[in-house]
């Protein structure tokens, strides 16, 4: 199995999570701070202690399986659905807080606009509920249906919209206004790869503009490629959070395509990180930055006849994976962030 | 206000889904059909003029009853889903994380399909009346009464299925609500009856039902209120000898019982108000 932890990392998670426990001034404070946030229907715990902070100015991704409680977690977010228990708090108000919601845009994973308004109508419509000046709104709109490819079919009724082409809308809604922190909740689910490029060129321009994107998505290339900062979830708590450098960019990895490899020699492997078999392949995992030279070394010295050495990033793909077979294997549901 | 925009919106919605033209279609049909009625009756030799008007205005009474129940069934179905179609669809997520409260939603809801509903009443009752006055000379005594009560009877009927649009199921909620009012239609009709053979149990079940739903009281109103002095007359003596039916009144509601239908509609208002706020999207 691979390895799972660097101490020192621990700490500094512990840290982030911990600090600035209570007291959130609106003009410092994270984009988002929960800490424990609960949430419970009947018999299912969709939350179960969910604490993270969401620096402000960053693309934030966060991932998790199915059933994690991603998206539920997003809804407390947004005031559609109320905690149990715990608190959070969203651009440095309470959650739920009617005003901020106004600095907020937010594509739902499962929505639907009218789909008897045109692409106009529905974005003049949140201009509305935003509050925009009148004088403001049509200027707005044009932007907005230009950033998301709609210009050409602004007045065309919703209801003749592919899937994709809605969620284009979704996102120009969430863009009305400039906010200073969008929530997207699988923005690309419907998109072809055009799509795709094209909404990380939009969330690569949020970020360059100061908007905090948190970035709800099961695409993890797509989340490697824009999110500065992840925080994956498991079971509705935090298992493991910070850069993408933090989380994936410290474990490296080394593939060696080895024979004669002594049986002392895989334990002598083992000093470099952890080392398991793929179809032929030793992979040791976790391995320190100049690991590589000194394991090659090591083979040399103990005869092993060398056809191949693959040093490896791991993928954040794979560091997921990693981390949930981990959870799974521990059998662990609860407890604190697990260090990365 | 966010609550103007709304109802600005569901007014619109039934614009665009053709709702409206479909109940205007309709509205023409029904109001064709009881001109050719009427105009039959006017082809008719009658002995006296007043037994003329006397029939007329029992026929208005019942094209009234008719289409107050068209109007409360109508209104059950359209504000049965104002709610719960837009949560199922996911609309309401795109709507509420905006800076305006659910009550917002919920009395934008009420107030766009309550002026829809108001201005329908009103338009359709007076041409209705119109045709009746241009094919045979009558026009009911009170006219602005009647469909006051008949606009209130509407309200009522769309309050109440409002409020069950926060929880159930578009069908559910239009299906309970229509229930509900065929209830209160059978318990006026029994009350009436128990008025006749005295009977308290029936009196006081019919009283209690129309305090939970006062949809059959309203009508009451409609009916005392279309009822010319003569048949009023018949319809007192015909009370006292035995069993009136459900179109006609002897009395106007009295102003209690409005006061209670106004505080009804606000309660269930609010406490719809109240289960969308709680309710987990």
């Amino acid at each position: 199995m691979l390895s799972k932890a660097r101490t020192g990392e621990d700490d500094a998670i512990t840290d982030l999570q911990t600090r600035e426990e209570v007291a959130v001034p609106a003009t410092s404070s994270p984009a988002i701070r929960t800490t424990g946030l609960v949430k419970r229907y009947r018999t299912t715990t969709a939350l179960a202690g969910l604490t993270m902070d969401v620096p402000r100015g960053e693309a934030f991704g966060f991932l998790g399986p199915n059933g994690a409680g991603k998206t539920t977690a997003v809804k407390l977010l947004v005031g559609l659905t109320h905690p149990t228990s715990g608190e959070g708090w969203v651009l440095g108000a309470p959650l739920g807080d009617r005003e901020t919601r106004r600095r907020i845009g937010y594509l739902p994973e499962l929505f639907r606009y009218q789909d008897w308004l045109s692409a106009r109508e529905v974005l003049a419509l949140h201009c509305a509920l935003i509050g925009m000046p009148r004088a403001h709104r049509r200027a707005e709109i044009d932007r907005v249906l230009e950033v998301v490819g709609l210009a050409e079919r602004a007045k065309d009724r919703v209801g003749t919209f592919s899937k994709g082409m809605q969620q284009r809308l979704g996102l120009g809604v969430a863009l009305l206004g400039s906010p200073e922190l969008v929530l997207l909740d699988e923005p690309t689910s419907a998109l072809d790869p055009v799509g795709r490029h094209d909404v990380r060129e939009i969330i690569r321009d949020l970020k360059r503009r100061g908007t905090t994107v948190f970035l709800n998505s099961h695409l993890l290339t797509e989340v490697e490629h824009v999110c500065d900062r992840v925080a994956i979830i498991n079971y509705g708590r935090v298992i493991a959070l910070g850069t993408l450098g933090e989380l994936i960019g410290g474990t490296r990895i080394v593939r060696l395509r080895l024979a004669g490899l002594p049986p002392e020699g895989e334990r002598d492997l083992c000093r470099f990180g952890a080392l398991s078999r793929d179809e032929g392949w030793y992979v040791v995992s976790g391995i320190g930055e100049d690991a590589v030279p000194e394991i090659v070394a090591l083979l040399v010295r103990l005869g092993a006849r060398i056809y191949a050495v693959e040093p490896q990033h791991q993928t954040l793909e794979e560091r997921f994976l990693q981390l949930l077979k981990g959870e799974a294997d521990a059998g662990l549901h609860s407890g604190t962030p697990r260090a990365l | 206000m966010p609550v103007f925009i709304l109802a600005r919106l569901a007014l619109f919605e039934t614009v665009r889904r053709r709702l409206l033209l479909a109940v205007a279609i309709l509205t023409v049909v029904l109001m064709g059909l009881s001109a050719w009625g009427l105009s039959s009756l006017t082809n008719q030799h009658w002995a006296l003029h007043t037994e003329f008007l006397a029939t007329v205005s029992v026929l208005v009474i019942a094209i009234a009853y008719m289409f107050s129940i068209i109007l409360a069934v109508g209104a059950a179905f359209m504000a049965a889903p104002a709610l719960a179609s837009d949560v199922e669809s996911g609309v309401v997520l795109s709507i509420l994380p905006r800076p305006i409260r659910r009550s917002d939603l919920v009395l934008g809801k009420w107030l766009g399909l309550a002026l829809l509903l108001v201005s329908f009443t009103i338009v359709a009752s007076y041409i209705e009346m119109a045709i009746i006055k241009v094919v045979t000379g009558y026009w009911p005594p009170h006219p602005d009464k009647a469909v006051l009560f008949m606009s209130g009877e509407g309200l009522v009927l769309m309050t109440l299925a409002l409020l069950l649009s926060t929880r159930l199921s578009p069908m559910t909620g239009g299906i309970v609500a229509v229930v509900l009012f065929g209830i209160t239609w059978i318990a006026g009709i029994a009350s009436v009856l128990g008025q006749t053979i005295n009977n308290p149990t029936l009196i006081h079940a019919g009283t209690v039902v129309n305090l939970l739903l006062p949809t059959d009281g309203l009508w009451r109103g409609t009916a005392y209120y279309l009822e010319p002095a003569g048949l009023l007359a018949l319809t007192e003596s015909g009370a006292a000898r035995g069993f009136s039916g459900p179109f006609s009144a002897t009395a106007p509601p009295p102003t209690a019982f409005l006061i209670w239908a106004v505080g009804w509609v606000i309660v269930v208002l609010g406490v719809a108000v109240l289960r969308f706020n709680k309710r987990d999207l």
